[in-house]
């Protein structure tokens, strides 16, 4: 399972990675892989505001709906728009192209609070 | 991020003749019906879906019971508990039809191989082997064979390389075949809307059989693809568009119905339904956005709830939403009328629509 070093985790599988003041969020490798072909992405509006836990819309693959949460409270300012015609993205490339939106970081010290690589692949492993 | 767990894990205690091959390609294991079977492997479901249309694949469908008569009395017995009318095929021919009970709801959906004139094997769904025994009696003799379907258009080229003899069985023809030793029978059936063949191998050398197919080219394809594949086609689902409280006639299945025999399990109450009408039918669905519409959701024309969703899913083919449901016949809605469907809160807009969804009728507009 591909658990990348400089991403911090949370324990429902979102990654974040932080750039300024801002976080990427994505759904990890073991996420992607544990729902199977995802057919359809219902990304968060830009401008919405989200606690930590909140939702940051849903993934649906042919077999289930999962609800992606907010890893880190704040704003969202942006959304991929590639994954409403390409969700597939989030398969192939979960730490990249997959990525689902940015979130303008309400208290950027609570990044540290998220798992670190190690924590999470003994949760995935657990 | 969170699963809808919509269903209960359940138990899963009988594993496939081929579950170490599945497990050796690397396939996702699923709990179903009481066995572990694959979901997928690597490619996915929607890989696998698509090869199914375009070239072909291979399922492991040995969850599927087969209950063995044999005898003289068998064709009675046949012939009084099931829906179809036996006299329509003969030895060496499948048929598929229902076990009613005397509401006639759909206990289970069947497939019936005619493999020797007295000899019929009977393949109910996973979960209703038991209940199919209980009305027709028979030997269960689901664990000492694997069943291996092969679907596509070039399923039957793949499969010469393999077996030519049961490569070219003809549609819904039933016939004996050795392979390495081995009798086996093949049959021109599936559930994927392609053309293809299902053949029953026994367990010791079904492996080797699995093996040989895939390396002919067909790619493996777990229960994933099969459900989408299988409605993309408009084929019910037992436990979905057929179960307590549905008819054949609801399901839109008449045809199921042997209507010149004597007597089977639920005439009488058939009878009632197809004098009235059913008063709901199955309908074809289609969303214009990706989003799956799901089982459970509330079909709503003008406002008003008229039905339910009881199979959706996204159609790898139409590359949108598409659906079952059942729809209030008198809601007078025909092909083309605009419906909503209600999914967790939100409101799908859909169309009512002709099935099968795959292949696209020609010249359909």
């Amino acid at each position: 399972m591909n658990i990348p070093e400089d991403l911090r985790y949370s324990s429902d599988h979102e990654w974040v990675r932080l750039e300024g003041t801002r976080v990427r969020v994505g759904i990890t490798d073991y996420a992607q892989d544990a729902l199977g072909d995802v057919v359809f992405v219902d990304l968060p509006a830009v401008g919405a505001e989200v606690s930590v836990g909140g939702s940051l819309g849903e993934v649906e693959s042919t077999k289930s709906v999962s609800e992606v949460y907010a890893p880190v409270a704040g704003v969202v300012v942006a959304v991929n728009p590639e994954l409403s015609g390409a969700p597939e993205q989030l398969n192939a490339d979960p730490y990249g192209d997959g990525w689902i939106c940015e979130i303008e970081v309400a208290d950027p010290g609570t990044i540290d609070t998220l798992l670190d690589p190690g924590a999470y692949r003994a949760l995935t492993e657990a | 991020m969170a699963a809808d767990e919509t269903t209960a894990p359940e138990a899963a205690d009988r594993r496939s003749p081929l579950h170490e091959v599945h497990l050796a390609l690397g396939a996702k294991m699923v709990p179903f019906g009481g066995w572990e079977m694959p979901l997928s492997y690597p490619n996915g479901t929607v890989a696998e879906h698509r090869v199914c249309r375009s070239d072909a694949v291979a399922f492991d469908v040995s969850h599927l019971g087969t209950v063995r008569l044999e005898g003289s009395d068998a064709f009675d017995v046949l012939q009084g508990a099931l829906t179809n009318d036996l006299h329509r095929i003969g030895p060496g021919r499948a048929q598929y039809t229902h076990l009613l009970d005397e509401e006639a709801s759909v206990l289970d959906d069947i497939i019936i191989w005619w493999v020797a004139p007295e000899r019929f094997d009977v393949m109910p769904n996973a979960s209703n082997t038991s209940r199919v025994r209980a009305a027709i009696g028979g030997i269960d003799v689901t664990a000492e064979r694997a069943v291996i379907a092969v679907q596509g258009p070039r399923a039957r080229e793949r499969l010469a390389v393999v077996a030519p003899e049961a490569a070219a069985v003809g549609r819904f023809r039933v016939l004996e075949f050795d392979w390495k030793g081995a009798p086996c029978v093949a049959a021109g059936t599936g559930y994927t809307g392609e053309d293809g063949v299902e053949c029953a191998v026994p367990a010791e050398q079904a492996p080797a059989f699995f093996e040989a197919v895939v390396a002919a080219g067909a790619m493996p394809a777990g229960l994933g693809a099969r459900d989408t594949l299988r409605l993309e086609a408009a084929l019910p689902l037992h436990g979905h568009e057929l179960g307590p409280g549905i008819t054949p006639l609801q399901a839109g299945l008449g045809w199921v119905v042997g209507w010149d025999k004597s007597e089977f399990t639920g005439r009488a109450a058939l009878d009632a339904e197809r004098e009235t009408g059913p008063r709901r039918r199955l309908a074809g669905l289609v969303t214009e956005g990706r989003q799956p519409p799901r089982e459970g959701a509330v079909i709503l024309a003008d406002g008003q709830m008229v039905g339910t969703v009881t199979s959706g899913n996204f159609s790898p083919m139409l590359e949108c939403g598409i659906a079952l449901g059942f729809v209030d016949t008198e809601a007078g809605l025909t092909q083309g009328d605009s419906v909503a469907l209600e999914v967790r809160g939100r409101s799908l807009p859909a169309v009512i629509s002709p099935t099968p969804f795959w292949p696209p009728k020609k010249g359909a507009s």
